[in-house]
């Protein structure tokens, strides 16, 4: 009797089981498997600092660093064949050591005016611009992730293990399929500078204002990430910034853990779809954002390339850009990066290129210095794999937040992009 | 009507939603089974008994209005997805404007007109329409262009904001940074004054608008502005600054003020940074404290106004108004006196997110913004006052007027 009784308990819940990984296999792996995984071939003569890794977990070996790509997804330039070519104006590298736990955030301005190999001088947002036109899914492009890497890793010699790249308009719709967030805005934001980068703008460079009045209300997508972006907006500077995003990033986690939020998440990860995009395995992603919220973001060394690092100036056309400080620079990405003689400032290139607004670059570049094909390795039972072991692993982590199919960790790699700052991970 | 449950459930689910077992994980995935089967998880509507429903707002909630008759007397008007609105007693709700682009309704004394602002992507305008929603005029128009001015990117665009009558309904009170080029002398910021500041027009003559009250820089201006009743030299406002010792702590206050200083000493007052600037208001709240959105009685005697409590929550208080401070106001003894009201202010009710005072033309009641069930919406609370203590109070409970998410960044407007 008893046996029988076991059988039929152990065959429902093997049927749940299954169920469930069916389940999880056609509604989250066609996404994650859009998202993960997205190998891009480096240019030739570029070494690949995972070649010395051996194989090795993210979390251990030698220190890694990961470029951090934040890009528009407006249809800003249109070739002539109608693809379309975006800026990245967020370029972040992130190190880390796993011997020692210690993480660094190095933010690059976006107009800081350098070499892009094989493009001369141009501000640094460009090279994801001249790398390629974006391909097939949305506004992701290959060649683009690829000629900011190169970029990076000739002008400052700091090796890139990882990229990740996302779309900005990605933070817009999660916030919308969360229902929005609802914050108490301290005071009023005004910005006569803000960037006109997403929806229909059609000018790269152009700008809108913001005003924003103060007091609790509701915030749609688009207008929480004018909220989190503004940096006009406070005397204080990224202090201010930094409470306005701990605001919504506290109204986000109310999201969050509503269970109202369950039926949401095939829409959240539909959301990501598209709009992120890394050569990392769900795995390492998994990995590494549960060390990030496991530090304290305070400990973190962040350092932005602003002033002293560079200043502003324009070139003879009249065009606004920063101009790096090599003396500044060098010793603090050594440090940093633990580079000793390898870091470099190589900034300086062939001059007279005009910039990407004038040329409709990606039309006619000059230099294919990388290949703009994506090479994906991962395939679906792989991510289907890996999809059961995140929901089972966080399920068992015991913490505060459950990361159902890896999705509260590719949130957090869009959240850490956009906010560019450590403190995103605390949602 | 009676608050949902709802909350109480979502919070007693949250408890269980950190899952510490291999069971649960059983449960969401048969919950997701479910869901997929018969297609729960859809967006939320508003079926609270007792309400009607009038519209679907953005947020896809169903928006109602209580039921109830004669919960008050006169017109409230507010906004929904930036379209007007206006209900009665008889709880007939009735949509004005169907443009989606309006802020803060302001109804003229005399019953003609609606103040408002229509909003666009980098200005807005300043306009009154007939009660009725037709027969719309420009007053004052934000719009205009980006220009190159050296290695500055400038723009002639503007806002408007916050329209309030006089009671007599020739001027309005507004909000604008049009002055935003006009004060590097007087800052000596080397940047424009993109914050706020207060101004007012005749209706007669809308191109020769008066300043008011000055910003301080940095903070995002001043805000709430209104013409005290009874007292038609004097208005109220709320001033974002930062602290003239370190700039980097805000001072948000409620500052009373005469609207002839400064047009009766020309050059005497100026913007400017905390340090600098010199302006004609005079706090009547304390700077230790975060105090906002102020509205004054329809005696003009009392002002109701929301603060931001130390516990995280934000309350709505009610203080006497200080008599006799405007003239002088940057006397130090005249400025003691202008804080002892505020003192002796009564707590009326504290939520987590309450905001947008306004009172009833007999004032009798208050009407406010509260969030939740996580949507913002309108309620009512009865007002006592104790002439013999001076202090007011909130009669029973409060009662909710809307469900399912009104606009909470446009201040509503009641009126006879």
């Amino acid at each position: 009797m008893w046996a029988r009784v076991l059988v039929a308990v152990f065959g429902v819940i093997l049927l749940l089981v299954g169920g469930a990984a069916g389940y999880l296999y056609f509604t989250f792996s066609p996404s994650v498997n859009n998202i993960v995984g997205q190998q891009v071939q480096r240019a030739r003569g570029e070494e690949d600092p995972n070649a010395s890794r051996n194989g090795a977990d993210i979390l251990s070996g030698p220190r890694i660093n990961i470029l951090l790509l934040g890009s528009d997804t407006d249809e800003k330039f249109t070739n002539a064949d109608g693809s379309h070519s975006y800026l990245a104006q967020t370029d972040i590298v992130v190190t880390i050591d796993p011997a020692t736990k210690s993480v660094g955030m190095l933010s690059i301005p976006r107009d800081f005016y350098i070499n892009v190999p094989g493009y001369g001088m141009h501000k640094l947002d460009e090279a994801y611009a001249l790398g390629g036109v974006a391909s097939g899914n949305a506004d992701y492009s290959p060649g683009g992730v690829a000629l900011s890497r190169y970029t990076i890793e000739q002008d400052f010699g700091i090796p890139i293990n990882y990229y990740a790249w996302i779309g900005l308009t990605g933070f817009v719709q999660v916030i919308n399929t969360v229902g929005g967030v609802d914050v108490d805005v301290t005071h009023p934001i005004t910005d006569d500078n803000y960037p006109d980068d997403v929806g229909n703008s059609k000018d790269p460079y152009g700008y809108m204002r913001l005003y924003i009045p103060p007091g609790p209300q509701h915030l749609d997508g688009i207008t929480a990430l004018e909220y989190v972006r503004s940096r006009h907006a406070d005397l204080v500077g990224d202090f201010g910034r930094s409470a306005r995003q701990q605001q919504v990033l506290s109204a986000l986690k109310t999201k969050l853990n509503n269970p109202d939020i369950i039926g949401k998440l095939p829409t959240i990860a539909n959301d990501l779809n598209g709009y992120v995009k890394t050569d990392m395995q769900l795995s390492d992603v998994f990995k590494l954002m549960n060390f990030a919220r496991s530090i304290n973001p305070n400990s973190i060394n962040k350092v932005i390339l602003d002033a002293p690092y560079s200043s502003t100036g324009t070139l003879p056309g009249g065009e606004s850009v920063v101009f790096p400080n090599c003396a500044k620079i060098v010793p603090v990405i050594s440090k940093m990066f633990d580079l000793g003689s390898k870091a470099a400032c190589n900034i300086q290139g062939s001059t007279g290129n005009t910039s990407v607004a004038g040329v409709s670059p990606a039309s006619s570049p000059q230099v294919a210095p990388v290949a703009e094909i994506p090479q994906v390795s991962s395939d679906s039972l792989q991510t289907a794999s890996q999809l059961a072991s995140m929901s089972m692993m966080s399920l068992f982590a015991g913490g505060d937040q459950y990361d159902f199919s890896g999705i509260h960790s590719l949130l957090d790699l869009l959240l850490l992009t956009v906010f560019e700052a450590p403190q995103a991970l605390q949602v | 009507m009676r608050k949902k449950q709802t909350s109480k459930n979502i919070s007693k689910l949250s408890l269980i939603w950190k899952p510490r077992n291999s069971s649960l994980l059983l449960l969401l995935l048969l919950a997701f089974g479910l869901q997929g089967c018969f297609g729960i998880g859809g967006s939320n509507t508003s079926n609270t008994p007792g309400t009607k429903p009038i519209t679907t707002n953005a947020n896809g909630q169903q928006v109602g209005v209580n039921q109830t008759q004669n919960l008050f007397k006169g017109k409230i008007y507010f906004t929904i997805d930036h379209n007007l609105w206006v209900i009665d007693p008889s709880n007939n709700a009735r949509e004005i404007t169907h443009g989606g682009n309006l802020y803060d309704p302001a109804i003229s004394p005399d019953g003609k007109w609606i103040a408002c602002i229509a909003r666009y992507k980098d200005y807005s305008n300043l306009i009154y329409l007939s009660t009725t929603g037709n027969s719309a005029h420009l007053l004052r128009s934000g719009n205009g262009k980006y220009y190159q001015d050296g290695p500055y990117v400038k723009s002639t665009y503007y806002w408007y904001a916050q329209p309030a009558w006089s009671a007599d309904s020739t001027h309005l009170l507004f909000l604008s940074d049009f002055e935003k080029e006009d004060w590097y002398a007087a800052t000596g910021e080397n940047a424009p004054l993109l914050d706020l500041q207060v101004f007012s027009i005749s209706l007669n003559n809308p191109s020769k608008p008066q300043d008011v009250a000055y910003a301080s820089f940095g903070d995002g201006g001043d805000r709430d502005p209104s013409y005290r009743p009874g007292h038609p030299n004097e208005i109220v406002y709320t001033h974002y600054a930062y602290d003239a010792a370190t700039q980097t702590q805000q001072v948000i206050q409620i500052f009373l003020e005469d609207v002839t200083q400064i047009a009766d000493h020309p050059g005497l007052y100026h913007p400017g940074s905390p340090s600098s600037a010199f302006d004609p208001g005079i706090a009547i709240t304390s700077p230790k404290d975060e105090d906002l959105q102020p509205a004054f009685s329809p005696d003009g005697n009392a002002i109701a106004f929301v603060k931001r409590e130390a516990s995280g929550t934000m309350g709505i208080y009610i203080m006497h108004v200080p008599e006799n401070v405007t003239a002088t106001p940057n006397d130090p003894k005249t400025e003691q006196e202008a804080l002892i009201p505020y003192k002796t202010a009564s707590h009326i009710l504290s939520g987590q997110y309450v905001s947008q005072p306004v009172w009833s033309p007999d004032g009798k009641q208050l009407a406010y913004i509260s969030y939740d069930n996580s949507t913002f919406d309108l309620w009512l609370a009865n007002i006592n006052y104790n002439a013999k203590t001076g202090a007011y109070s909130m009669q029973g409970s409060p009662v909710q007027l809307t469900s399912g998410g009104i606009d909470a960044d446009s201040r509503p407007f009641w009126t006879t």
